[in-house]
This record gives structure tokens, C-alpha cells and sequence, in this order.
């Protein structure tokens, strides 16, 4: 990166930073959602514990299976909701504030004002998504009681694995966002794509290795934990296939998004 | 950073601004008709015409902010849009309103614009602040501004590229009179102390007479005359007004009625309005005249035209005749 382009990165980071409603709310999707999550679990497992050979009662709240089970609820749930928020703001906030002309007559590229957003918008996404990650963490050990603790090897693949799952849709959000122009319409497609539609045609088997394009279908094939029939997760791919379908979703959206930019009136 | 090759500054056009048949459509609308405009550099340039003429569309044009259809466009004498990084390195624009990033501050909102500027424009943005008078405002929320502050905030953007062009959209909307002062001594200083050109797009006839040196005026995407304020405003005494006060009226109308020195004679407010067929010299003869019917002649006054009155002069006669006017008032307009 030059100089310039560090600079531009640094300044789109800064608007986003400062949008206090993006910050709060992308906090609340990572962070307070695994913080009530084990507020529950603590308290029910304080509340009425597991006892050996004693059938009911709750488990610890950590441990490492408890990390292996809240890690895809980050990884591929509330992180991703996350991601895109902040993905959809990078992509659409010089414009829906009325700036990108003011940012054009400078003469800049403006695929290089587009190309900026998207280190910005993955900055903020992995400093709030990996808040969440450390609380999961954290959480998993010292409440983990008499249950072991995640290895390093489970928690670095995990660590790797949501940075993976929600810097794409993050990345993603950012084309989609600028491609549209519309941040209420992006926002309203991609959530509505991801969480409900994505699932959906996951399960319609009539349309065979056809749903292996699908983004989310991809991801989860990189998981160092099982999310089979979980999150979706039901069509079964190769690795390659699923590089592939990665790589495939990040190019498009990202040459839509230079593409519109390019070629949009400011 | 400008370099001596890529630096405008250089360049040795003495045009800040040429077009020539300029021509963008929006669907089957034309909004510029082969704009042919030459801004001189060092000047303050009033680019005027009632809303919905094409002031606007042709700003967003020459800046790149939309594609021309036809014709050819030069900033600081650089071609755009094939040079166009080149062409806006020193230029500053202002286009319809001056828009921010409301959640931040005025001085982040200048740090975005010199991120992408370059480094030479950091350390402009303190004098540039201190310029417009926002320097003890700068770390308040713009959203926090008012309009002329942010007009402000939007003149010490543009000096954030040390333009030798600024490009300002109806620059006194939402202003204060005061503020209008303020702004337009501004926009004096730049031209004068500073050498920079100025264009100023703007239905205010008035203010662009008051700052101006230079203007176009230009009605339905055409333009329909240019030269400087003087010029323009003199053009229309080619047709010499004069007004009366006499003490008959109405023997006064039916003397100068079939009278070959007078073109057309009518009361008004002040008096009778009097057009007259030749050079001021005839004024005297009229004067005669009138003497020898028995009409005492109380006040005889040379009409000035105003630039507002020319400008007026010129849409009102495009009304009359849509369609084939604006061409026509090119050329018998022009001042020589």
C-alpha cells in the first residue's frame, strides 16, 4: 500500500469509527449476545448444576465443547450480521452523506476511493468480531469448571475460521453496498439473503451441486468445528469447490462495487 | 504534489475554463447545447441563469462528476476528462451545497479531503481553517454548524488544494447578509491579492455584478452572451432610454408619438419612458422639441441598465420567442 493509500484507508476507518450507532450495534451483535449468552448459562448452571450419575441440570458455561458450540454463533450468525452492517456503511457512507462528489473533484481514482473502503470496513469488522472471539474465549476457561479448556490448535483454526467467515460477507458489503447505492436495500438483501433465503435453497435438493454456489454453503466448509445440519450447513463440497465459491463471491461483488463507483454521477 | 510536468500551474493557457459545444442530454432533455465558454484565469467569473438553466449541470460536468455527451472541456488548460487527475490537482469546488460527514468534526471532515489530496494538503488545513474564521469552531460536530458555517467550511476545502480554480455553486445560499458581505470581500481577495480565478455559478444577479469581473449568462443549456460585467450591462444602452418629467403629459405623448427621433414613448412611475432612435446626443433635440410644443420639461435623465436589467431584458425575449432566440441573442447581444 502507499502512502496515499494508507492515508485514504486511515480516513475511511475514521468515519466509520466515529459512527457511534454502527459501533454500538456491531458490539451488541458480537459481544453482548455471547455476554447474555453466558450470563444464562451461568446462571442456570449455578442455579441447578450437572451432578454425576444425577439425571438434569445444567453443565458449566465453559469449557471446551460450550467454545466449540458458541464459536459458529459468532463465526456464522452474529458476526456476519455484524460484518455486513459495517460492510454496507463503508460502502455507502460518502455517498448517502453527499460527499463522494466532494471526494471525486479532488481527481482521485475513484476505484481507488471505492479500493480504500474495504481495508476500513475490514479493520472495524475484525476489531469487534475478535472482542467477541476473546470473550468467547475467555469465557470458555474460566467457566469451564471441571471441563477441559479449548486447545490452542481448536482455538487458533476457530480464531482463523470467524475472521474467514465474516471478513468475506464484510468484504462482500461493501461491493454489494456500493454496487446498489442503497444502504437501507443492502442491508435489507444481504441479512434477508444470508439468514433466511441462503438456508432455504440450501435445503431444496432438487437443485443439486447448483447449491454449492452458495456463499454461506462455502464457508462453513472451512470450520475447524462440525456445523453439519447446523447453521444451515447441508451441502457437502470439497475444499477446492469451496475456495472456489469464496473467491468467486469476493471478485464479483468487488468489481460490481469499482464498477458502479467508476461509472455512477456523483 | 504537483510536479513541475503535471502541475497546472504550468500550463501556459490563459483560460481557466474553455468549452467548446459542450452538449450533455439526460434522456430526451438537453441540458447544455454546445456550451462554448472561455473563463479568463485571474478573474472572478459569474456564470449566471435562472434556475434550470444548466448552471449546475455544467459545473458537474467540467468537474467529472457526470459524462459530457459531445464537445470538448479544458481546465487550467488541461484536457478533461483524458488529463482530468491533472486538470483538479488545483482545483477547489463547491458543488449545489456544501455536504459533510455530520458525525464528525469540521477538522476531521478536512483531514478526509487532504487523506485523499495528498500530503501537501494537511498543512494547509490550519490556515485554511483560520481563512474562513472556523479555527476555535474546527473540533465541533458539523452537524452542530450552521448554513454559513458550513458554507465556510466548504471554501476552506477547496484551499485545501491551493487552487488557482474554485468552482462555487450559488456560493451565498443560506447566507447571512453579513455573511454574503464577508464572502464576497473573500472571493475579492482571492482574485486580487491571490491571483487565483474564481466561478461562480449563481442566479443572484446582483451579487455576481457586486463580485465579478466577467460573466456568461445562460438560459435552457444554451449560453446567451458573455464578456465583463461592464460590457454586458452596457450592451443594452445601445438601445439609449431616457426619463421625462414634463408638465403635459399628454401633449408630450402626442409630440413624441410620430416623432422619427423617438422609437417608442409609454408613462410610467417616473415619468414618460422614452427609447430613442439614435446616439444620447439626441436627447438635446428631443429636448428642443418638446420646448418648441409648449411643454416644459422638468427632468431628462439617461436610463442606466444594470446587469439585472439586461439579464431580464434577455429571458423575457427568449420567452417571447422560444426556440430560435438564444441563438440569435448570441450574436446581436455580444458586446464588441
Amino acid at each position: 500500500m502507499t502512502a496515499i493509500a494508507l492515508r485514504m484507508t486511515g480516513a475511511d476507518f475514521l468515519k466509520l469509527r466515529r459512527k457511534r450507532w454502527l459501533v454500538l450495534l456491531s458490539l451488541f451483535l458480537t459481544l453482548g449476545i455471547l455476554l447474555i449468552i453466558y450470563a444464562v448459562t451461568v446462571i442456570e448452571h449455578a442455579s441447578n448444576p450437572a451432578k454425576l450419575g444425577v439425571q438434569g441440570g445444567y453443565g458449566p458455561a465453559g469449557g471446551a465443547k460450550n467454545f466449540s458450540d458458541g464459536m459458529p454463533v459468532l463465526a456464522l450468525f452474529f458476526g456476519p450480521l455484524a460484518a455486513i452492517l459495517i460492510g454496507i456503511e463503508a460502502g455507502t457512507g460518502d455517498a448517502s452523506a453527499g460527499v463522494f462528489r466532494d471526494l471525486v473533484v479532488t481527481g482521485r481514482s475513484r476505484v481507488a476511493l471505492f479500493a480504500s473502503r474495504v481495508p476500513a470496513a475490514l479493520a472495524l469488522c475484525w476489531a469487534v468480531v475478535l472482542s467477541g472471539f476473546v470473550l468467547l474465549l475467555l469465557g470458555s476457561i474460566v467457566f469451564a469448571s471441571n471441563l477441559p479448556t479449548p486447545g490452542t490448535s481448536l482455538v487458533l483454526n476457530s480464531l482463523a475460521f470467524t475472521l474467514l467467515a465474516t471478513g468475506v460477507l464484510c468484504v462482500i458489503s461493501v461491493g454489494f453496498a456500493a454496487f446498489t447505492t442503497s444502504r437501507a436495500g443492502a442491508i435489507v438483501t444481504l441479512i434477508a439473503w444470508q439468514i433466511v433465503a441462503s438456508p432455504l435453497i440450501a435445503h431444496i435438493s432438487s437443485l443439486g451441486s447448483a447449491r454449492k454456489a452458495i456463499l454461506s454453503q462455502a464457508i462453513t466448509h472451512f470450520s475447524p468445528v462440525s456445523v453439519e445440519g447446523r447453521h444451515g450447513a447441508t451441502v457437502a463440497m470439497s475444499q477446492g469447490t469451496a475456495l472456489l465459491v469464496v473467491v468467486a463471491w469476493l471478485v464479483v461483488f468487488l468489481a460490481l462495487g469499482a464498477w458502479r463507483t467508476r461509472t455512477i454521477d456523483a | 504534489m504537483p510536479t513541475p510536468s503535471n502541475d497546472p500551474a504550468t500550463s501556459e493557457s490563459p483560460l481557466a475554463i474553455e468549452t467548446h459545444g459542450l452538449t450533455k442530454r439526460f434522456g430526451e432533455r438537453t441540458a447544455l447545447d454546445g456550451i462554448d465558454l472561455q473563463v479568463p484565469r485571474g478573474s472572478a467569473f459569474g456564470f449566471l441563469g435562472p434556475n434550470g438553466a444548466g448552471k449546475t449541470t455544467i459545473i458537474r460536468t467540467l468537474l467529472g462528476l457526470t459524462h459530457a455527451n459531445a464537445g470538448t472541456m479544458q481546465i487550467l488548460g488541461r484536457p478533461v476528462p483524458a488529463e482530468r487527475a491533472a486538470a483538479l490537482q488545483r482545483v477547489g469546488a463547491i458543488v449545489e451545497e456544501p455536504r459533510f460527514h455530520m458525525h464528525l468534526t469540521g477538522l476531521e471532515n478536512l483531514r478526509l479531503i487532504a487523506a485523499v489530496r495528498g500530503p501537501d494538503a494537511y498543512s494547509r488545513i490550519e490556515p485554511a481553517l483560520a481563512r474562513v474564521g472556523l479555527s476555535e469552531r474546527a473540533k465541533e460536530r458539523v452537524k452542530s454548524y450552521s448554513m454559513g458555517m458550513r458554507q465556510r467550511l466548504g471554501v476552506a476545502r477547496c484551499l485545501l488544494a491551493d487552487p488557482l480554480l474554485l468552482i462555487l455553486d450559488e456560493p451565498t445560499n443560506g447566507l447571512d447578509p453579513g455573511g454574503i458581505q464577508e464572502f464576497r470581500e473573500m472571493i475579492r481577495a482571492m482574485v486580487e491579492q491571490e491571483g487565483r480565478t474564481v466561478f461562480i455559478s449563481s442566479h443572484l444577479l446582483d451579487e455576481v455584478e457586486r463580485t465579478c469581473d466577467a460573466a456568461a449568462i445562460v438560459d435552457r443549456g444554451k449560453i446567451i452572451t458573455q464578456g465583463t460585467i461592464a460590457e454586458l450591462a452596457s450592451a443594452g444602452e445601445a438601445r439609449h432610454e431616457l426619463i421625462l418629467g414634463v408638465d403635459n403629459p399628454d401633449l408630450a405623448l402626442s409630440t413624441l408619438g410620430g416623432n422619427e427621433l423617438v422609437v417608442d414613448v409609454h408613462r410610467s412611475d417616473e415619468g414618460l419612458r422614452v427609447v430613442l432612435a439614435g446616439d444620447p446626443e439626441t436627447a438635446a433635440r428631443l429636448n428642443a422639441t418638446l420646448v418648441r410644443a409648449g411643454v416644459g420639461v422638468t427632468r431628462l435623465e439617461p436610463v442606466r441598465h444594470s446587469l439585472e436589467q439586461r439579464f431580464l431584458e434577455i429571458t423575457a425575449r427568449l420567452d417571447e420567442a422560444p426556440g430560435d432566440a438564444p441563438a440569435s441573442a448570441t450574436h446581436e447581444e455580444l458586446p464588441s
